[in-house]
């Protein structure tokens, strides 16, 4: 039997649940006075919705997106019951659109929303992110290079890419070093889990469970003597529904993003690899560092798409969209939009059209438009308040990947491609981040 | 050592993964699924692996594979025992799987309703499919009144009469493809020789379409039904939504002033066609456009045509493997509607119906969000052991399925229930109950005309082992060979 929230079920006979007296509210529209009629021409037969989940796509989504763009701005994909918005300015308009779109949690694909509260956007936790950001990075990196320094090689997706963000986040815990394996492992599926796949859940639930027991006592350890470290900074957070929890760690870890920091160093540095000429600009002018770091996220964003979920029937982009509907919102798409960006294919690091200061896509520092990032959070319509706002964590991502692509430059000499690397971009699965998982190269030591 | 040891973790995570997205991908995207959810032995499903608490795991690409699509049974006993709300994460649906639960969701038709517009409208234009209460009810009406009752009952001595017609042409069409006389003995394809063409020729006598626009009624309902929900098929479906719409309109001008009429054996008025009847009929005190009428005679195409094909194929392709059965319904014609409905539960044409919950709603512990889509999964109503005992089991002889006359409300009394195929409550078929008539008739005719009839093997699809019938699973019965003794 099922029950509407706050309301006690009506039951007919049979047990049958019949006609509860409900007030449907508002003056508009109705739904069914709305013209749905297609005729000839209207049809969407130049893309199935399996081209949008096929293998092709997940090994290179391009050209069916480039077909949804060209074609069906505002595609309804029936078999995921979706609709793929693809368009640049579409894209940043649901972005923007508190009113009628909304965003839900990784905690709520999981079916777990009441596990523990994201302390993410808490003052306190922001300012501990910001500083072992700015504490650790440099650190990690230079004992990433000092171990690859004698070899002479390096795989930079999984050496580099993949490792930095995770040791960033086990040093931000002050985790005790011998614990970095199991966190990297558990940690890795906790994020793995909250998609489609159930094997992946089940897996992310377990994880879940396991970072809670294992936080649990240093949480409490920290909240006695605490540390300058994010587990006491998420200790010390008093909210009026109680202190914070193991659980609560545990969900605002989850919540946070890891991948625009791991997938965007490794595609910037795939792109660069294979665009030669590109990198010779950032070996002559290394300011050119934070364009390339833009452009690469324009080029081949890690994160391909945002979904947003219409909190009521709404008429957007031609369409009637009815109240849940799932929107997909590709970044993907949106930054390769020629309507936008001019040669938008192609990987041109300084390129004058665009922005070169803010990249997310809603808001336009210089009147440029940027690439679309997600998962660096939104940004604020009051930038300057309140006043002691820490660095955001675009910005955090954003130096952080300068400083490490600086060392790269300086301390990795002629850095190339193995000569028999072969590498490409890829999500593992459809849905996940698509980036280079295996980046060989050598230089001279 | 320990950083070391960060980025060996990921390499392994990283390479699991990594191996398994490359096997699939080196396939051909249609062989991807076949690959990873291999055919089965019928009523075994494919492991899928277990969740720390032993519960098996569903995933939810299987639902766009051919395993699921021959042998779907034993998938859906899964989710019923283990997850009676499946929230699939992939199609971004639910799927409610028990008999109760979705007899409480049809009957709640407020917090339950119809919506989202377009799945059928695109093609068939505005229809009471997707319309709750009220504005479901008024354009339901409009015809579905003359498909019940005395206007269904006025009509059963002509749809008779056209099943007749049709078997006694068979002699005609000896050494077709479809009917050959062999030493005293007939073979016959029963879809083309009787199953595909008689429910059009019911429907079009029924709307008062003229006999020729017959050949063009396969056409229109094949396109038109192959091409909703934004299928392959949509632009065909909109072509022949077109064509039927620019065949209607010169119809319907010409029965607004010139009524037609249906005649009974004996050459008397039984009543107004239905299209005469469309257009005679008023809402808000206004006579329905030709686009309305249009829609409406879409739906009723669409709507009359597979289905109650499907199921004389399947009354056929089940009964046929069943001799004992058969051997009992040929004695008592009074046990076709057993046959019907049975026939029904276990193998019905039409797996479900979509809906959308109007209100936050938490269900067996999961919360749904307003607006999600939730799938009616009839097939597994049917099949619920909490309500049909041995339900894969063909029995025209339970006792636990309702046989009589088919109630909107259902039917749920001393240990009998009433079989989903048609939906209950609200949005229960309109054409229901000509179905049932046009597949009990036509099979008891059938049955008199065919000698000893039994299933030729050796026509009939084959299953994966080259030997088995090809089961039906979630299609109906394509094609029945059946040899009889000719008198």
């Amino acid at each position: 039997m099922s029950t509407v929230k706050g309301e006690p079920p009506t039951v007919g006979k049979n047990g049958v649940q019949i006609k509860r007296k409900v007030s449907l509210g508002g003056q508009g529209y109705r739904t069914y006075e709305i013209y749905q009629r297609q005729r000839v021409g209207e049809s969407t037969a130049k893309l199935n919705p399996g081209q949008l989940t096929n293998a092709e796509f997940i090994n290179d989504p391009y050209p069916a997106l480039s077909l949804l763009r060209d074609n069906y701005p505002c595609y309804r994909d029936w078999r995921a019951n979706a609709f793929w918005i693809s368009r640049y300015d579409d894209v940043t308009s649901i972005f923007v659109d508190d009113a009628n779109f909304e965003s839900r949690s990784k905690c709520w694909f999981y079916g777990v929303e009441n596990y523990g509260r994201d302390l993410g956007q808490q003052l306190t936790v922001l300012n501990a992110q910001a500083q072992a950001y700015q504490s650790h990075v440099p650190q990690i990196m230079q004992d990433i290079i000092n171990r690859a320094m004698p070899s002479g090689n390096i795989n930079l997706a999984t050496e580099f890419a993949a490792h930095l963000p995770i040791e960033l986040l086990a040093r931000s815990l002050q985790l005790p070093v011998q614990d970095y394996a199991f966190f990297a492992r558990t940690y890795w599926q906790l994020q793995q889990g909250y998609q489609w796949e159930p094997q992946a859940q089940n897996n992310g639930l377990m994880a879940m469970k396991t970072l809670t027991e294992y936080f649990r006592p240093l949480l409490s350890q920290r909240l006695k003597n605490p540390s300058n470290d994010l587990i006491s900074a998420i200790a010390s957070v008093e909210l009026e529904d109680g202190p914070a929890t193991a659980e609560d760690l545990v969900i605002t870890l989850l919540e946070s993003d890891h991948e625009t920091l791991h997938g965007g160093l490794a595609n910037m540095w795939y792109l660069l690899l294979n665009h030669p000429e590109q990198l010779q600009l950032l070996h002559a002018t290394p300011r050119l560092i934070k364009q390339a770091w833009f452009e690469s996220l324009r080029h081949s964003p890690a994160v391909l798409a945002a979904k947003r979920f219409s909190r009521h029937e709404v008429e957007r982009f031609g369409q009637l969209l009815p109240e849940g509907a799932m929107m997909i919102c590709s970044a993907a798409a949106a930054n390769r939009d020629p309507e936008i960006f001019t040669d938008a294919e192609l990987f041109l690091v300084g390129r004058k059209d665009l922005c070169q200061r803010e990249p997310r896509g809603m808001y336009r520092a210089d009147g440029l438009p940027a690439g679309i990032t997600l998962g660096l959070g939104k940004p604020t319509k009051y930038p300057a308040i309140p006043e002691d706002r820490p660095i955001s964590l675009y910005a955090l991502t954003r130096n952080a990947v300068v400083e490490v692509s600086s060392m790269i430059l300086e301390q990795l000499t002629n850095l190339r491609l193995t000569n028999t690397a072969d590498p490409s971009l890829r999500s593992l699965r459809l849905g996940d981040m698509r980036t280079c998982w295996d980046l060989p190269a050598e230089f001279d030591n | 050592m320990s950083s070391n040891a960060i980025t060996a973790t990921l390499a392994r995570l990283i390479n699991a993964n990594n191996n398994i997205t490359e096997a699939e991908a080196s396939n051909s995207p249609k062989n991807d699924l076949s690959t990873t959810f291999p055919l089965m032995a019928i009523g075994d499903a494919l492991d899928m692996g277990h969740a720390d608490d032993g519960t098996p795991l569903i995933d939810p690409r299987l639902f766009d594979s051919p395993e699921f699509a021959r042998n779907p049974y034993p998938y859906y006993r899964i989710m019923r025992d283990h997850y009676p709300v499946y929230h699939d994460k992939l199609h971004n649906c639910y799927y409610i799987s028990r008999y109760a639960d979705i007899t409480d969701c049809y009957f709640d038709d407020q917090g339950f309703n119809t919506i989202p517009k377009g799945s059928s409208s695109g093609v068939l234009g505005n229809t009471q499919l997707e319309l709750s209460g009220v504005e479901h009810r008024r354009r339901r009406n409009l015809y579905g009144q003359h498909l019940v009752g005395k206007s269904l009952a006025n009509r059963l001595p002509s749809i008779e009469r056209l099943a007749e017609q049709m078997i006694s042409a068979w002699d005609e069409k000896t050494n077709t493809d479809f009917i050959e006389d062999n030493n005293g003995v007939r073979t016959i394809e029963l879809g083309r020789a009787f199953a595909n063409e008689f429910p059009i020729s019911v429907v079009c006598q029924v709307l008062g379409f003229p006999d020729e626009a017959r050949t063009d009624f396969y056409y229109w309902y094949n396109s038109m039904m192959s091409g909703l929900g934004g299928s392959a098929g949509h632009q065909q479906g909109l072509e022949a939504r077109q064509h039927l719409e620019d065949y209607i309109e010169g119809l319907v001008e010409e029965r607004r002033t010139t009524p037609g009429f249906l005649y009974d054996n004996d050459g008397q008025q039984l009543g107004k066609d239905i299209i005469t009847k469309l257009c005679e009929s008023k809402i808000d005190n206004d006579y329905l456009s030709t686009e309305e009428i249009t829609s409406n005679i879409a739906l009723v195409v669409g709507g009359g045509g597979e289905t109650t094909r499907g199921a004389i194929m399947n009354i056929w392709y089940l009964l046929l493997q069943h001799e004992d059965q058969l051997a009992e319904v040929i004695k008592d014609d009074s046990l076709w509607d057993a046959v019907f409905h049975e026939t029904l539960r276990h193998s019905t044409p039409i797996g479900g119906q979509p809906r959308h919950n109007s209100f936050d709603i938490t269900l067996h512990g999961i919360d749904i969000p307003a607006g999600s889509l939730i799938n009616m999964v009839d097939f597994s109503a049917n099949h619920d052991d909490r309500v049909f005992k041995d339900p894969e089991t063909f029995n025209i002889f339970r006792d636990d399925l309702y046989y009589g006359k088919l109630l909107r409300s259902g039917y749920a009394k001393d240990g009998r229930s009433s079989h989903m195929a048609f939906g209950v409550g609200p949005h229960l078929c309109p054409g229901a109950w000509i179905s049932h008539q046009e597949a009990a008739i036509g099979s008891r005719l059938l049955s008199k005309q065919m000698k000893n009839p039994r299933l030729n093997r050796q026509r009939m699809r084959k299953d994966i082992d080259g030997k088995n019938l090809a089961p039906l699973g979630l299609a109906s019965a394509r094609e029945v060979w059946i040899d009889y003794e000719l008198e």
